[in-house]
């Protein structure tokens, strides 16, 4: 009898054992610090890792940590879940980091978390996405609405000659940002260096591949003197650009938009997209880094106008979006081409 | 008398004692901070929702059957209270509401299962969807985030600057429902329909309307679990809970209940959450990634299922001890239920040995 339970008794334990060790020696495969003599603890928190956009913000963030002398520890949840950053910020908060540096999933649900960290006198800087105003100190925000808007139609433009009919791909009706864009889109469309660019339709692919094919497919034949797409997703464009490369319209039909380097380098090479834009997560993180080191030295306040010196982007100025609230912005859009985009991997 | 000890002492719930206290002592040696009072009085607080959850799921199990659309429940039932607050509704009947839709819910899922006899997985994988659809009917956009602080203290406010009412909730709701579960005549029913369905019939059992009353409990629950979710984080959206299904049905089985029904305390369940939750937090301190503590927690739910089969079919004397190099015991087979899970385990057992 006893032998028997010893049995399971010995099994459980021996599990427990690999567990435990599992957990130990795999610490911090994704997860890291970047460890420096002195200097201040800052909690780098993504919407999820394992995702290479997020991949890039966490290096870059490292990469001002070494420029500026603090620690940046990068982890996160491994999906994209509000509920789940919280333990992390809570955590962060106990081990007695300076400042969190947090994309938030939903602006409202991490808010308490990071009112609870600020009382223990963290600061706490938003990038990407917003927490709500209440619950930090800076916003550092993708490019302006204007700019993102505008770039994409030049960028089509550049590719058609400023001549023809053309089409916006976008995600859904609903979606606030690309709502935003195409309105920038349309007023930009309105000048007269695009006086001869005809948009004749907005599509919706759902941020979904298929239904944003199926789109694809039925501009084409809806349209058939259509000279070019803009998809302002990531979703929207790989896909548009998938279904030109397959039907070979990829010369009779331009493609921009906004979209990942990695998902679009093949396409890109086979002259599909020839130019197409997003922001520079290279960027990202190591400006909202500098953001936050700069805040927990008191350099950084948040007042309207206050202008500093960000490494190697230069002077950065603090804004404000509506509601008066602090904004850092990270710049203007980036573009890639055929000749640029083997430097960029997200 | 050293029988009876040991016995005791070779429960589930002891042993899952055991690994809290190991996984705490392990917690410790990663990060300073986790032995702090503040932090272990802390650390469950981001997990009450799930378990509130769990305490549901775990009546539906025991009763043989499962319930996916928790998570579901809870975001309908969260942002039908939210919606009837912006609309200008008296705080505790918008709560009564929001419970009264988690519960009408949990009903949909009941009559399905126990009435049309529709098989469980099947009937909740289709809620799932379709509740998850009716939140967002219901609101749609970013959602709402302005509730009263008094409302908001019940899952997110601390007494004393110490003690989450959370915590409270938790521990009040476990021992109400053990007791609904060990000490009444319904809680008996459960096991004896998930043990044996025919035969809890033939003897007299409602079967029918305790596996309706399974799925109300469940779906109550999540419209409780929901107000402990937009107290700790204050923000009712039509994904609120997304993503957790995992981790209720992790505390679940982890708490040895067992997935085919019929046995499981409500002790256990608890303890499984504090175990998880005593892991996540030390991991969390000691800023492991958030992918290995995947892994660890998944690692530990498969052993905890071969180590809860294993040891059911060795009690059972069903699985052929000899091959283990344990002397067999003479016990009949009692149920057809236990041999196929004696089965399953013998044929994940390395044969010709």
């Amino acid at each position: 009898m006893r032998r028997k339970r010893l049995g399971i008794l010995s099994l459980i334990s021996l599990v427990a054992v690999v567990v435990l060790s599992v957990g130990l020696s795999a610490g911090t495969s994704s997860a890291g610090t970047e460890r420096a003599e002195s200097g201040k603890r800052i909690f780098f928190l993504p919407k999820l890792i394992g995702v290479n956009v997020f991949t890039e913000n966490g290096k870059s963030a490292k990469e001002a940590a070494r420029a500026l002398g603090e620690t940046v520890t990068y982890n996160g949840p491994t999906e994209a879940v509000a509920a789940k950053q919280v333990p992390f910020i809570d955590s962060a908060a106990r081990q007695g980091y300076n400042a969190i540096v947090i994309s938030a999933n939903d602006p409202n649900a991490v808010a308490p978390a990071l009112k609870r960290a600020q009382q223990r006198g963290l600061k706490v800087i938003s990038y990407d996405g917003d927490v709500r105003k209440d619950a930090r100190t800076i916003f550092v925000s993708p490019p302006k609405a204007s700019d993102i808007g505008a770039f994409q139609v030049e960028w089509l433009g550049a590719q058609i000659r400023y001549r023809g009919e053309i089409a916006i791909l976008s995600a859904t009706p609903t979606a606030a940002n690309q709502n935003t864009w195409i309105k920038f889109m349309k007023q930009t469309l309105k000048k007269r260096k695009y006086r001869n660019m005809k948009l004749v339709k907005t599509a919706y692919g759902n941020d979904n591949p298929t239904d944003s094919a199926k789109e694809t497919q039925a501009l084409l034949r809806a349209y058939p003197n259509l000279k070019g797409i803009i998809a302002p997703t990531t979703v929207g464009i790989s896909a548009a650009a998938q279904v030109l490369d397959q039907s070979r319209r990829c010369r009779r039909v331009a493609l921009t938009g906004l979209g990942l380097p990695n998902q679009m380098r093949r396409y890109v090479k086979k002259g599909c997209a020839r130019r197409f834009g997003l922001w520079n997560e290279r960027d990202f993180g190591y400006l909202a880094t500098y953001v936050a080191s700069l805040v927990l030295d008191g350099k950084l306040t948040g007042k309207l106008g206050e202008s500093f010196r960000a490494g190697r982007l230069g002077t950065r100025r603090v804004v404000t979006s509506d509601g008066n609230s602090p904004v850092v912005v990270l710049g203007k859009p980036l573009v890639f081409t055929r000749a640029n985009i083997d430097k960029y991997n997200f | 008398m050293t029988r009876v000890l040991l016995r005791l002492v070779l429960r589930w719930e002891t042993l899952l004692i055991v690994a809290i206290v190991g996984g705490g002592i392990w917690s410790a040696t990663l990060s300073e901070f986790f032995f702090t009072r503040i932090n272990l009085l802390d650390l469950a607080t981001p997990y009450v929702f799930i378990g509130l959850l769990a305490f549901g799921l775990t009546f539906v199990v025991i009763a043989g059957e499962i319930d996916i659309s928790v998570t579901s429940i809870l975001a309908v039932s969260v942002v039908s209270f939210a919606q009837l607050l912006d609309h200008g509704v008296n705080v505790w009947l918008a709560t009564a509401a929001g419970l009264g839709v988690a519960a009408a819910l949990g009903l949909v899922n009941g009559l399905l299962v126990g009435v049309l006899n529709l098989p469980s997985l099947a009937v909740t994988l289709g809620t799932l969807a379709a509740f998850q659809g009716l939140a967002f009917v219901i609101l749609s956009g970013e959602g709402v985030a302005e509730f009263p602080q008094r409302y908001l203290s019940i899952g997110g406010g601390y007494s004393k600057q110490e003690l989450p009412h959370a915590l409270v909730l938790l521990v009040a709701a476990a021992f109400v429902l053990g007791l609904l579960l060990h000490a009444t005549r319904f809680g008996r029913y459960l096991f004896a329909i998930g043990s044996n369905r025919e035969a809890a019939h033939l003897s007299g059992v409602p079967a029918s309307r305790v596996r309706v009353t399974v799925f109300v409990i469940s779906g109550l629950m999540a419209g409780i679990a929901g107000i402990a979710y937009v107290g700790f984080f204050g923000s009712a959206r039509a994904d609120a809970a997304q993503g957790s299904l995992l981790d209720v049905v992790t505390a679940v089985v982890l708490g040895g209940v067992n997935i085919f029904g019929g046995a499981g305390t409500m002790v256990g369940v608890f303890l499984a959450l504090i175990l998880v939750a005593v892991l996540r937090n030390g991991m969390q301190l000691a800023n492991v990634g958030g992918d290995t503590q995947n892994i660890v927690i998944g690692v530990l739910l498969l052993a905890a299922i071969a180590a809860g089969n294993l040891g059911r079919a060795i009690q059972d004397g069903s699985i052929s001890l000899a091959r283990l190099g344990i002397r067999r015991r003479g016990v009949i087979r009692s149920d057809a239920k236990e041999a196929a899970i004696a089965m399953s385990v013998e044929s994940q057992t390395p044969k010709g040995r």
